[in-house]
């Protein structure tokens, strides 16, 4: 028996027992990538240090044997500054993109590589969803956005870059023009109304998003038809009337109230009868909207006329609404942690296209249409799959959101990136490994042949297969427990 | 490409056994077989044997020794020690990388000849810079070198083939005297094997009854070859810096023959004339230096030989004149009249403190493993000295194995343990052999072996070659290298004594803390304690190089100041330049500023001034040395050196060398030294082992002394004039058109003008150095 203080808490555990243990027992967490719980510490990543009392090193906590009358911090200054440190210096060394750099250029933060797999996969009911997670109204963008995420798709590098747009135009045709378009699932109504003050794509989005919160949203516009600029100042050859109409009506049909030709000058007014008012009226300027509870979507976005930025205002302002009427701090949505490799090296996109179909961008039969079910399926392939496969459960990243990491905090000479595919279910990123040599003790104690090892020493150490075998060699069993084991992205399951 | 003859591997599997832990020896074996490790032969060896796939090439591609290519038919080791380094080690490497014809991202030439290597040090610093190619070491080598060298070891390499062993020269004569040299391999190095065979030729051919006598050394290396006569009335003479010709008037001059046959008679006659006509013939007596003078007085009598004792007089490997001076009477006195409790007593009474680095007190190691009750215990004597700078441990392992031995046996005696290992980095063979030899010795005679002394205890050494990784000198990193895996420290606690060799209590000893127990023992603790001060007692060993005017290994009193050591052993800085610093401790350690040299040489003391005893590397620096570049150089080694297990070393180091990088390339910008000193701090901190919290040492206490030369570098200024990318080289009017700059410019950045001013190619200049030591006037100026 072992009795301790782990941040001014007494505990008391079995002899034997870590630091780890310890702080679990009375509820503290202590972040760790490195261990797992039926195997023995592994003290490298050295993200779980805590300080002792009276000892000057800060120590790893899963490795730690917990002894009577310790005195352990978990979360001072200076260890989460050490914390931090690690992190950035891990980051440093770390290669791959959280997400693929299409979504991160994606006003709107679309997942769409992951709607690209979905399609590829012929799961349009999922991929829809994933679409309208961040866009309200994707058959109108998928025939009016610029798609600026284009310009960020890696394939372009190898040929031209993926037709995203198009693709989801067409997921959003094939499910507009369906018997039973998708609906989100609204939470239970909430005693709390909301006043939008313009209908255009802003307005709209911002309705779609609180309805789903339970809230009541009622869209004032000067028009008698919502839209906004969508209905005005596009042209109908670009963006059929029907398109628009469907689309919105399936925003009124979650619940939104449409007041048409209504002219508000004071935000004032509507607080009478709101909990909250957001503006989005791009030509609107309401003298008093600096008020408590009026949350306004810079104009910006209405005159750079790009609907899909006003579509991401709007979801925007639809967070921050919620927080703010739910009593929270309003912060709006969180940035999350990305990592990015940045701009490629010479024929390093050689080694993204390993995956990926090597056919040349497909292209609809006129140009006002959109792909047919062949063609979407055909350009889906095309896709490098840049975004990492873990984006969800990297604690690396997980982490390094957490205590606020920054990337390029320490900056050094970047490994060319590559990825292992000979595996039939696992692809390995070496770039993204961590050296933190989870899956080699895995491998070993399953008595795999070949298993995994370290090559080298120091820096340049690498995780591979011993003799250059495959990992398909390497892994010919434990394969999925490394997976599940492994906190980046480094080894993953293919889709 | 032919099938790989395997029956070797099988061969060598047989002798060596199956077991996991063999992997490094039998790695080693078909290493030396092969050249190289053949992946065909590597997996044979896991077919034979319980190693698996992933133990052996982790193993394998973890320790600098193995190669996973052909090398060339001989290895050229440069040493890039902290002394080599600071003498132009990086530009001589380069030199053979010019001469060879290498590729920067090569090894190895076109026809396969040779292979130039960097090595962390050959253990052989006062020789600086040194090299060595497949046994043989060079040493004080300039660019200008590099061909002669090349040439002068194919040479070698021809005449060995053609020579035919030799009869040793015995006859039972009553001795009228010896003649001692070392042969140690930095002593070789300066030419005493050379030395050592033309004497004893001479010996042979005028018959004069004297032994010619390989003794340990003595310290003055940087009088090597040093020859010591010592007639039969024991009056001493001393010879430095002899050459082989000198051999056979240094014979006649002190002994006479008894019988001068006419055959002698005859090739001595021919000799001496040939020495008298040549011109270059200097007396022999010019060299010789009596002891007593200055400056090698001062040289020995500030020190304080205690495991150095005898030094200089006793053969290293001859048993019964060791014997003959008290050895093995501090072992025989444990075993017959004390209890293994008043031994540690003993110890503990003499205020010995671990001589490997860290100062923890012997005592309390030894009690806490004596204490623990285990089926099995193991003593292990850390022989992995690995610092660049230091070659204490190699220079007492060579001459002075039995004292070794002696200790470690009674340690093993004291803690009650009957099984230990002397772990020896690969770069020392000498030592390796020496030891092995010594072992075989001791066990032969009963010192070592079942019932040591006709006692109950028992005690069975070992000697396990490491494979070149400096993080093996760290006590679990060491353990887990002789487990046979790769050699990554672990957390501590547990601790050694508690957990250590194969889970069970084990001590870890330094060669030095075991080479002076026996003086402990036989003078007691009180003699011991009576010397040094403080907390600090006994006596240190010190390799003492850099820009001192003698470099060499040194035992002082604990408490003598740095500047003691410099000045009056050292003889002060080399060249009339002006004293700069101290390294002290190596990669761990920390540069003292010579206005803080008057502190005395003492754990604590040493700390205080952010500085370490470490081993006991001292490496003196002058002000032609840029103490960024120093920082930058004992990082690039603990960068290469981390095993990469835990994040503050493995890229925490790295991160830290890339600013430094920038520094010294004139890319330094505002705030890097502030980040260097947040990012130094956090490894300290967080690292996992001693490699990892000692890394940023040198660094910090560069910023924390030299900070104006870390500000210069940002501005784009080297003030050492050093940093290559910040320095521009030129002729001065005092250039006279020798055109020799111009011969021997290896980039072609000066033309040739006879008998006018030269002008250097800024473009072309690579800042090799060559001109600047090859111009007869000194008319090339640095800036």
């Amino acid at each position: 028996m072992a009795k301790l203080v782990i941040d001014n808490i007494n505990v008391e555990v079995d002899s034997g027992e870590t630091v780890l243990d310890a702080a679990k027992k009375i509820g503290i967490e202590i972040p760790t990538m490195c261990f797992l719980k039926e195997y023995k510490a592994l003290t490298s990543c050295m993200i779980c240090v805590v300080k002792i009392e009276g000892v000057e090193s800060l120590m790893p906590a899963c490795g730690t044997i917990a002894t009577d009358g310790m005195k352990v911090e978990t979360s001072s200054e200076e260890v989460c500054q050490a914390r931090k440190v690690a992190l950035e210096l891990l980051l440093s060394d770390h290669l791959g993109d959280c997400m693929g750099p299409c979504q991160v250029i994606c006003p709107a933060g679309m997942n769409i590589p992951l709607m690209i797999r979905q399609i590829k996969a012929g799961r349009l009911e999922d991929a829809i969803v994933t679409v309208k997670q961040d866009i309200a109204m994707p058959a109108v963008l998928g025939r009016i956005c610029p798609a600026p995420c284009e310009n960020g798709c890696r394939r372009a590098k190898f040929d031209q870059p993926v037709s995203i747009c198009l693709l989801k135009r067409y997921v959003a045709d094939v499910d507009l023009f369906s018997a039973q378009p998708y609906q989100p699932v609204c939470e239970p109504k909430k005693d709390k109304r909301i006043a939008i003050v313009g209908a255009g794509p802003a307005g709209l989005s911002a309705a779609y998003y609180l309805l789903q919160k339970g809230y009541t949203c009622t869209i004032y516009d000067d028009h008698d038809k919502p839209g906004g600029m969508l209905r005005y100042a596009v042209s109908r050859d670009k963006l059929p009337e029907d398109v628009l109409d469907k689309e919105i009506a399936l925003i009124e049909k979650l619940g939104a109230k449409f007041q048409g030709k209504t002219k508000i000058t004071s935000a004032k007014e509507l607080q009478e009868d709101f909990n909250a008012v957001l503006i989005a009226a791009g030509q609107t300027e309401l003298a008093d909207r600096d008020l408590m509870g009026v949350f306004a979507i810079p104009n910006t976005a209405a005159r750079q006329k790009l609907a899909v930025r006003a579509v991401a205002e709007g979801k925007k302002a639809a967070i921050a609404i919620d927080e703010f009427l739910s009593g929270r701090n309003v912060t709006g949505p969180q940035k999350k942690f990305n990592n990015r490799i940045g701009k490629l090296q010479e024929n390093e996109i050689d080694n993204f296209m390993l995956l990926a179909d090597h056919s040349s961008r497909v292209s609809p039969l006129r140009k006002s249409e959109g792909f047919t079910d062949e063609q979407a399926k055909q350009e889906s392939g095309r896709c490098l799959h840049c975004d990492c496969r873990k984006t969800d459960s990297c604690k690396l990243r997980q982490y390094s959101q957490q205590y606020q990491a920054r990337q390029n905090r320490y900056k050094g000479k970047r490994n060319l990136f590559s990825q292992q595919i000979q595996h039939p279910c696992i692809i390995y990123e070496p770039g993204k490994c961590i050296k933190c040599g989870l899956c080699i003790q895995i491998a070993s104690e399953a008595k795999e042949e070949y298993g995994l090892t370290f090559i080298g020493r120091g820096f340049d150490v690498k995780v591979a297969v011993p003799f250059d075998k495959s990992l398909a060699e390497g892994l010919s069993r434990i394969g999925h427990k490394c997976v599940e084991a492994c906190p980046t992205g480094a080894m993953a399951l293919k889709d | 490409m032919d099938k790989l003859d395997l029956t070797f591997v099988d061969m060598a599997v047989e002798q060596i056994g199956t077991g996991r832990e063999k992997v490094l020896e039998i790695a080693q074996c078909i290493q030396e077989h092969f050249g190289y490790l053949p992946k065909e032969a590597l997996e044979r060896v896991c077919e034979l044997t319980d190693i698996t796939p992933a133990s052996i090439v982790g193993v394998t591609t973890f320790y600098d020794q193995f190669r996973q290519q052909p090398a060339g038919k001989h290895i050229i080791k440069i040493c890039i020690g902290t002394a080599c380094h600071v003498k132009g080690a990086g530009q001589i490497y380069e030199a053979f990388q010019r001469h060879l014809g290498i590729a920067d991202d090569e090894d190895t030439d076109s026809e396969k000849m040779f292979t130039v290597e960097k090595v962390a040090c050959l253990g052989c610093c006062m020789l600086a810079p040194a090299i060595q190619i497949d046994d043989i070491i060079f040493g004080h080598l300039t660019n200008e070198h590099v061909p002669m060298v090349i040439r002068d070891f194919l040479e070698q390499e021809k005449a060995r083939e053609r020579q035919v062993s030799k009869q040793e020269y015995t006859k039972s004569v009553k001795y009228l005297g010896e003649i001692r040299i070392c042969l140690d391999s930095s002593c070789v190095a300066s030419g005493s094997g050379k030395v050592y065979n033309a004497l004893k030729t001479a010996v042979e051919q005028s018959g004069v009854a004297v032994v010619v006598k390989n003794v340990g050394c003595s310290g003055m290396s940087f009088l090597a070859p040093l020859v010591e006569v010592v007639s039969v009335d024991g009056a001493s003479f001393r010879y430095a810096r002899i050459q082989p010709q000198d051999a056979m008037a240094i014979v006649l001059r002190h002994f006479k023959p008894r019988q001068f046959g006419q055959k002698i008679k005859n090739t001595v006659s021919d000799m001496l004339d040939k020495i008298l006509t040549d011109r270059a013939w200097e007396p022999v007596t010019r060299y010789s230096i009596d002891v007593r003078d200055q400056p090698v007085a001062v040289f020995l009598e500030k020190q304080k030989h205690l495991a150095t004792e005898h030094c200089g007089d006793i053969d290293p490997v001859d048993l019964d004149e060791y014997i003959r001076n008290d050895g093995f009477e501090a072992l025989r006195h444990c075993i017959t009249g004390l209890s293994p409790e008043e031994i540690i007593r003993e110890i503990e009474h003499s205020g010995l403190r671990g001589r490997g680095g860290a100062g923890y007190p012997t005592y309390l190691k030894w009690s806490a493993v004596c204490d623990r009750k285990s089926d099995k215990k193991y003593v292990i004597c850390n022989g992995d000295e690995g610092d660049p700078g230091a070659f204490m441990d190699r220079m007492l392992m060579e001459s002075y194995p039995y004292r070794i031995i002696e200790g470690v046996t009674m340690a093993a005696y004291a803690v009650g343990a009957d099984e230990g290992y002397f772990y020896i980095r690969a770069e020392y063979p000498l030592a390796i052999k020496r030891m092995t030899e010594a072992i075989n010795k001791c066990c032969r005679r009963g010192f070592l072996g079942n019932h040591v002394l006709d006692s109950k205890f028992s005690l069975n050494l070992k000697i396990i070659a490491g494979a070149g990784a400096f993080v093996c000198g760290e006590e679990t990193a060491l353990m887990a290298s002789i487990e046979g895996r790769r050699g990554m420290p672990r957390l501590r606690p547990p601790y050694p004594v508690e957990s250590g060799l194969w889970g069970k209590p084990t001590l870890i000893n330094n060669v030095e803390t075991c080479a002076v127990m026996p003086w402990i023992i036989r003078n007691g603790a009180a003699a011991f304690a009576k010397i040094g001060m403080g907390s600090s007692k006994g006596a240190k060993v010190f390799a003492l190089a850099g820009k001192v005017a003698r470099g060499g290994l040194i035992e002082v009193p604990m408490g003598i100041s740095i500047r003691q050591i410099v000045e009056d052993i050292g003889g002060g800085i080399a060249e009339g330049k002006k004293f700069k610093a101290v390294q002290i401790g190596g990669p761990s350690g920390g540069c003292v500023p010579a206005e803080l040299s008057d502190i005395p040489i003492g754990f604590e003391s040493l700390n205080d001034v952010h500085a370490m005893m470490g081993s006991g590397g001292m490496v003196v620096l002058d002000e032609s040395d840029c103490m960024v570049d120093i920082a930058k150089y004992f990082l690039e080694f603990t960068q290469n050196q981390s095993c990469g297990k835990c994040t503050f070393c493995r890229i925490g180091t790295r991160r830290m060398l890339d600013i430094l990088e920038r520094l010294c390339e004139g890319n330094g910008k505002n705030g890097d030294i502030e980040e260097l000193e947040k990012l130094a701090q956090m490894v300290k901190k967080a690292s996992l082992c001693g490699l990892g919290t000692t890394a940023p040492n040198p660094v910090l206490s560069t910023i924390r002394y030299f900070r104006d030369e870390y500000e210069a570098h940002i501005e784009k200024r080297c003030p050492a004039s050093k940093c290559k990318a910040l320095i521009t080289y030129s002729v001065t009017d005092d250039c006279i058109g020798c055109t020799l700059c111009s011969q021997h410019c290896p980039a072609d950045a000066i033309e040739m003008r006879p008998h006018e001013k030269h002008e250097i190619d800024s473009e072309k200049c690579i800042r090799c150095n060559t001109c600047k030591s090859i111009c007869p006037t000194d008319a090339i100026k640095v800036e």
